[in-house]
């Protein structure tokens, strides 16, 4: 039962970038609505900021021109990279310790059942306070990000893979050990593949928390990066500067799911094939 | 399935006190850095902290912020849930905007609030209330477009349409999905409230905490740290709580993970 639901939880996430869709909302006519609300509203937003001449809302065709000079230029590689950098290197750590050492606590349950206290406390933390700490242990440098990153994204993703390789079916590590399976073997050849789905799930989960921990500690503790370049702009009343800014780390959060779904799209493809078959 | 029957996690809670004395141990012979005090300091700071009402007046405001923000994030986003499940042109008037607006993530809009709404409790509950938005108004979304449309169909042949039938056909299907959104932004509210003080508050414990560090008082920045777990631990067990008696049918109800 919880495996089932789980499964399609997991199928369900997966194809976010898309909300939702159903049979019939891909209409030519769906589409020219769904167009129509953002030229509108954009349209709406140029003429009321031109006509108010408000400091604090450009219109959008200043917050347009702002962004193509500001991102198409050195300011990326100044900002944009160091955060991304910083990002990817947290991430993978939190990504390989949390997926290993998750699978392994989930297989053996006296290891799950020692550390689920620590753990449930874990979790419960909102992981940007530890922020601070990692300031005064380290500095404000790139490891200071890094390893907060690292620090956040670990719990999402150690917690999924426990709980995915500890609801594996009782019969497929039977099965294993029918075929002769040692202990490790099945492991690695049956909890894994049947955690996939929900590993992924924590990974998702955990991308999540690094973007916003990555934002958040460059603007608290940093001297570049994107979050730093918002908070700057805003407070050096830089207004479409900061919109642009942004609008950049929208584009990134939906390049970063995009890229999240496709590959697990293709890792996981199986595994919906299979569990669509047999439903 | 019968209710899972409390337990008390003895050799984990052994494990945790364990750590907690190394820890001790470790500190007071100094082979920790200066920078990590012994635990029974920082639990003694917090204790203190608690009484003395230096601490406990910030987590009324951190709760405050943070009560205020989801309610209103959760008002909203069931509305919007239900109108764009129910009402196919509202959906796809609304879809693309979504798709854009959804993968900002939520700590880049504090720059934006503050801009607007100044430093005070206003700018940090608008902040929450994007934040715990998003997963609520998706599995509203969910929940209203999975249901069976049998059930509507019988809903109108016993003449209940518009209004009635959103109201006890719809809304009453889609409960479920809609607690399982709640209890997602529960969490990420809490984040949100403790990362808007650290970054630009002028009260609650996330306030607190990068004060604590400024002012160079290890203990009570520590405490005020753990003191967020336990806030949120206790958040999460009484929502854990509403869930289970909300949606109190469905089996997942009974086994589901805390």
């Amino acid at each position: 039962m919880s495996i089932s639901t789980r499964t399609i939880a997991a199928r369900r996430q997966s194809t976010e970038v898309s909300p939702t869709a159903m049979p019939g909302d891909r209409t030519v006519k769906g589409t020219i609505l769904s167009l129509a609300t953002v030229v509108i509203l954009l349209s709406a937003w140029e003429i009321m900021a031109r006509a108010k001449h408000s400091v604090y809302i450009p219109p959008v065709s200043t917050i347009a021109v702002t962004f193509v000079h500001e991102w198409f230029s050195p300011t990326f590689r100044d900002q944009g990279i160091p955060s991304l950098y910083r990002m990817f290197c947290g991430y993978a750590i939190a990504a390989t310790l949390g997926v290993s050492m998750g699978v392994f606590i989930g297989y053996y349950r006296w290891a799950y059942r020692l550390l689920d206290p620590v753990l449930q406390y874990a979790r419960a933390t909102p992981p940007t306070a530890i922020i601070p700490v990692g300031i005064l242990l380290i500095g404000i440098g790139d490891w200071m990000k890094i390893l907060v990153i690292a620090f956040g994204a670990f719990w999402p993703v150690l917690i999924n893979s426990a709980d995915g390789a500890r609801l594996v079916p009782r019969e497929r590590l039977d099965t294993a050990r029918v075929f002769g399976l040692s202990s490790f073997d099945s492991l690695i050849r049956v909890v894994v593949p049947s955690a996939l789905p929900q590993i992924a799930a924590g990974l998702r989960t955990g991308l999540a928390i690094a973007f916003i921990l990555i934002v958040v500690s460059e603007m608290i503790g940093s001297t570049n990066g994107l979050g730093y370049y918002i908070l700057q702009a805003q407070r050096t009343f830089a207004i479409p500067e900061m919109y642009g800014g942004v609008v950049l780390l929208a584009i990134l959060g939906y390049c970063l799911n995009a890229v999240f779904v496709l590959v697990e799209s293709r890792v996981l493809g199986w595994h919906y094939g299979q569990t669509a078959r047999t439903q | 399935m019968t209710p899972k029957k409390f337990r008390v996690n003895v050799p984990g809670i052994a494990f945790a006190l364990g750590c907690i004395a190394i820890m001790e141990v470790l500190a007071r012979l100094g082979w920790l850095t200066s920078y990590v005090p012994p635990p029974s300091i920082i639990f003694a700071s917090l204790f203190e902290g608690i009484f003395n009402g230096e601490l406990s007046s910030q987590i009324g405001a951190t709760l405050a912020v943070y009560f205020w923000g989801l309610s209103q994030a959760t008002v909203l986003a069931v509305f919007l849930g239900v109108m764009m499940g129910t009402y196919r042109p509202v959906y796809n008037a609304f879809r693309t905007i979504i798709e854009f607006m959804r993968p900002i993530p939520s700590v880049a809009m504090i720059p934006l609030a503050i801009l607007f709404l100044g430093l005070g409790p206003q700018m940090r509950v608008s902040v929450v209330t994007y934040a715990a938005f998003w997963p609520i108004m998706i599995s509203t979304l969910y929940g209203v477009r999975g249901i069976d449309p049998q059930a509507l169909d019988v809903a109108r042949n016993f003449g209940i349409v518009g209004l009635q039938a959103l109201w006890r056909v719809t809304l009453p299907a889609a409960v479920t999905g809609i607690m399982t959104g709640f209890r997602v932004s529960a969490t990420i509210a809490l984040v949100v409230t403790v990362t808007t003080e650290l970054v630009a508050g002028n009260s609650g414990v996330g306030f607190y905490i990068s004060q604590m560090e400024q002012a160079n008082r290890l203990p009570p920045m520590y405490a005020a740290i753990i003191l967020t777990g336990i806030l949120g631990v206790i958040l999460n067990a009484i929502f854990f709580q509403l869930d289970r008696r909300i949606v109190f049918w469905t089996p997942a109800a009974q086994d589901r993970v805390a």
